[in-house]
């Protein structure tokens, strides 16, 4: 066994990934401080909040592809599912509180369900991950357009009701928005039921080999059309956050998600084949993300940065704790 | 069987070889089968709808519009063997585009210095991919994720704004058609080569080394196969084939964008699983590939002449791509429940 002897004490004790999350949170103040020493305003209080409002869409999407990842598979469809959940929670509420009580819960039922279909085709068919997801992210874009004629429709222009974008924007604690509690009380959720939950440990046992763990009884289809499901749900939750947040929905709002939703797991320190990670890693990858957005934004270096630096800035991750064991 | 029966049996009957060449190449025979089910009602929807049979214009546009995703999933093929997946491809061909619009200029000369760039530059990029994943030892999906937001970002730096020019010339070299065969499109020559060059290919203790590889690593490495060279290899070439759609698009269009390529990530992957190459690795042909690209070219156009409202494409490109998987994995199982109960 290699010993990291390279490293300070403390962090010698940690896991891989707890190290990932560490480091993600680590590095995201270090870039928080370097911008707030040349524009003073990054680091007001409504700035940070804001940031971390706008880390909190990318967090809620990549919840789903933590589980997903976990078990060594991959969700594409969170984009389209976003999207089309976005809209279909404007388009059936048409911005009336009065219709909220039945529109979302309506969103998060299809969400959960689009989620199972994915995991259905996955574990009936051996249809490889990255292509039900593919495919499902199609649907869900062609059904959005098909079914609102090219987003022409007379309910596209509706907003999402305000008790909705309350839910999100309003600030039940002074000067933190709601969105940021509600992403809290999701993360100690998920870090509960990943560390704790029997489920929480299938997961882990899937994502390490599949086999054994159907050996050792558990229910290996099952578990993975619940993984699945639950990435549905949480691409509704963020559809529907996203939306309450910029008052509508917009057709291809979901799509930069595809990229940031892999991106934070990775960052924070989980492999990409499965059996490793943390939830708490992704909020740090989550945060990292919109940090760096924000640094690249302040200084206005053109558009095309940003995406070099975040691509650069995902082999730099995968390079200090993405490497695979060297095979004998 | 031991091994002096094999031996004994190098011979093979014409029938035979053809009865073990179908058993062993299922996927391909289906893909192959399903590009003509969607000819046939190509045809047959065209008729319906214009009254008359397509001719040469209709031949020249499918065949130009599919050979860029034709090109990119050949490369996609070369990874996907290997277990891998590219999804850097859409990044690349963002790039290589944009490089042929704003350098190429109107002399034969800078035509093939230009081309030759292009596709050394498809080549860098791929390189970059093989040599984090083979000698970097990091998984296929993550590292060509972070490199296509890279290319797609240079792309940007190379061209802004969707422009630049590509001289006709170069257009009608690659997209137009040659009078003295029969008006046949310059993109059927293009896809002859491919083919033929795959033949060749594929017979190189390249492609074996990755055959092995994506049946089975370990074992793989067990014989002394250069898995770490082989990797690199096929991300390599997979980046030169990139370059190569970047390009013909580029002479499709006549022009340069840094996003053009988009896109082409996600229908590069379609065509390979479309062709019956297997996501798992070891299994699969390039030809296959290419009958992907056209069926997935020849579904859109279908569509559109079976009067399908164009905002549905998306959704029904979808479904067609799960629906195809399904029924080839269907096909495996009633084969392999056939096989079990002959044997």
């Amino acid at each position: 066994m290699k010993v990291n002897t390279w490293m300070p004490a403390p962090l010698r004790g940690l896991s891989p990934s707890q190290r990932g999350a560490l480091l993600a949170f680590v590095a995201s103040i270090i870039i928080l401080i370097a911008g707030g020493i040349y524009r003073p305003g990054l680091l007001q209080p409504t700035s940070i909040a804001n940031l971390l409002l706008l880390a909190s869409f990318i967090g809620l999407a990549a919840a789903g592809q933590t589980f997903v990842i976990l078990i060594g598979g991959i969700d594409l469809s969170i984009p389209g599912i976003m999207t089309a959940m976005g809209i279909l929670l404007t388009t059936r509420s048409l911005g009336q509180d009065a219709r909220a009580w039945w529109v979302v819960p309506l969103v998060l039922v299809v969400g959960l369900g689009v989620g199972a279909v994915n995991g259905l085709g996955i574990v009936l068919f051996d249809i490889p991950p990255v292509v039900m997801t593919l495919g499902m992210n199609g649907i869900m874009g062609g059904a959005v357009l098909g079914l609102t004629n090219g987003f022409t429709c007379a309910e596209c222009n509706s907003v999402a009701p305000p008790s909705v974008q309350t839910l999100i924007t309003g600030q039940l604690i002074p000067g933190v928005p709601n969105g940021l509690l509600l992403w809290l009380a999701i993360a100690i959720l998920v870090g509960l039921v990943l560390g704790f939950a029997t489920f929480g440990r299938r997961v882990y046992a899937l994502g390490n080999n599949a086999t054994a763990s159907y050996l050792a009884g558990v229910n290996v289809r099952r578990v993975t059309v619940a993984v699945y499901a639950l990435s549905g749900l949480f691409a509704a939750i963020a559809g529907i956050a996203f939306t309450a947040f910029s008052t509508t929905a917009t057709l291809a709002m979901g799509d930069p998600y595809l990229f940031q939703s892999i991106a934070a797991v990775v960052i924070g320190g989980a492999s990409i084949l499965g059996g490793r990670g943390i939830y708490w890693g992704t909020v740090a990858g989550a945060i990292f993300l919109i940090v760096l957005q924000a640094f690249v934004f302040e200084f206005n270096v053109p558009e095309a940065t940003r995406s070099i630096a975040s691509g650069v800035v995902i082999l730099a991750a995968l390079l200090l704790y993405g490497r695979e064991t060297r095979e004998v | 069987m031991s091994i002096a029966a094999q031996r004994t049996s190098v011979r093979i009957a014409t029938g035979d070889r053809l009865r073990f060449y179908s058993t062993q190449n299922v996927p391909l025979l289906l893909s192959l089968g399903l590009l003509v089910a969607m000819i046939v009602l190509y045809v047959i929807l065209f008729v319906a709808k214009q009254g008359h049979a397509p001719g040469s214009f209709e031949f020249v546009t499918t065949v130009n519009n599919t050979m860029s995703v034709g090109l990119a999933s050949v490369g996609q093929t070369l990874v996907v063997l290997t277990g891998g997946i590219d999804l850097s491809v859409g990044g690349i061909v963002d790039l290589t585009n944009s490089l042929a619009a704003t350098m190429m200029a109107n002399n034969p000369g800078s035509m093939l210095l230009i081309s030759l760039l292009v596709l050394l530059v498809g080549a860098g990029a791929g390189l970059l991919n093989g040599l984090l994943v083979a000698f970097g030892r990091l998984q296929p999906i993550v590292v060509t994720l972070a490199t296509l937001a890279i290319w797609q970002g240079v792309a940007l730096f190379v061209l802004p704004q969707p422009g630049g020019t590509i001289p006709n010339d170069f257009s009608n070299l690659l997209t137009g058609t040659v009078p003295a065969l029969g008006n046949l499109p310059c993109g059927i020559i293009v896809l002859l080569l491919l083919i033929a060059l795959w033949q060749v290919l594929r017979r190189t203790l390249f492609l074996v080394a990755l055959y092995a590889i994506g049946n089975d690593e370990r074992a793989a490495r067990a014989n002394g196969t250069p898995i770490l060279l082989a990797k690199v290899g096929a991300y390599t070439l997979g980046g030169a084939f990139s370059g190569a759609a970047g390009l013909y698009f580029a002479a499709f269009t006549t022009s340069g964008d840094a996003t053009s390529g988009t896109p082409l990530t996600l229908t590069s992957i379609a065509a390979v699983v479309l062709g019956g190459i297997s996501l798992f690795g070891g299994r699969g042909s390039a030809v296959g590939a290419l009958a992907g690209a056209f069926i997935l070219t020849l579904l859109l156009s279908n569509l559109f002449f079976a009067g399908v409202n164009p905002q549905l494409q998306d959704l029904f490109s979808g479904l067609f791509l799960i629906l195809a998987v399904v029924a080839s994995t269907l096909v495996g199982r009633l084969l392999q429940r056939t096989r079990r109960s002959a044997g």
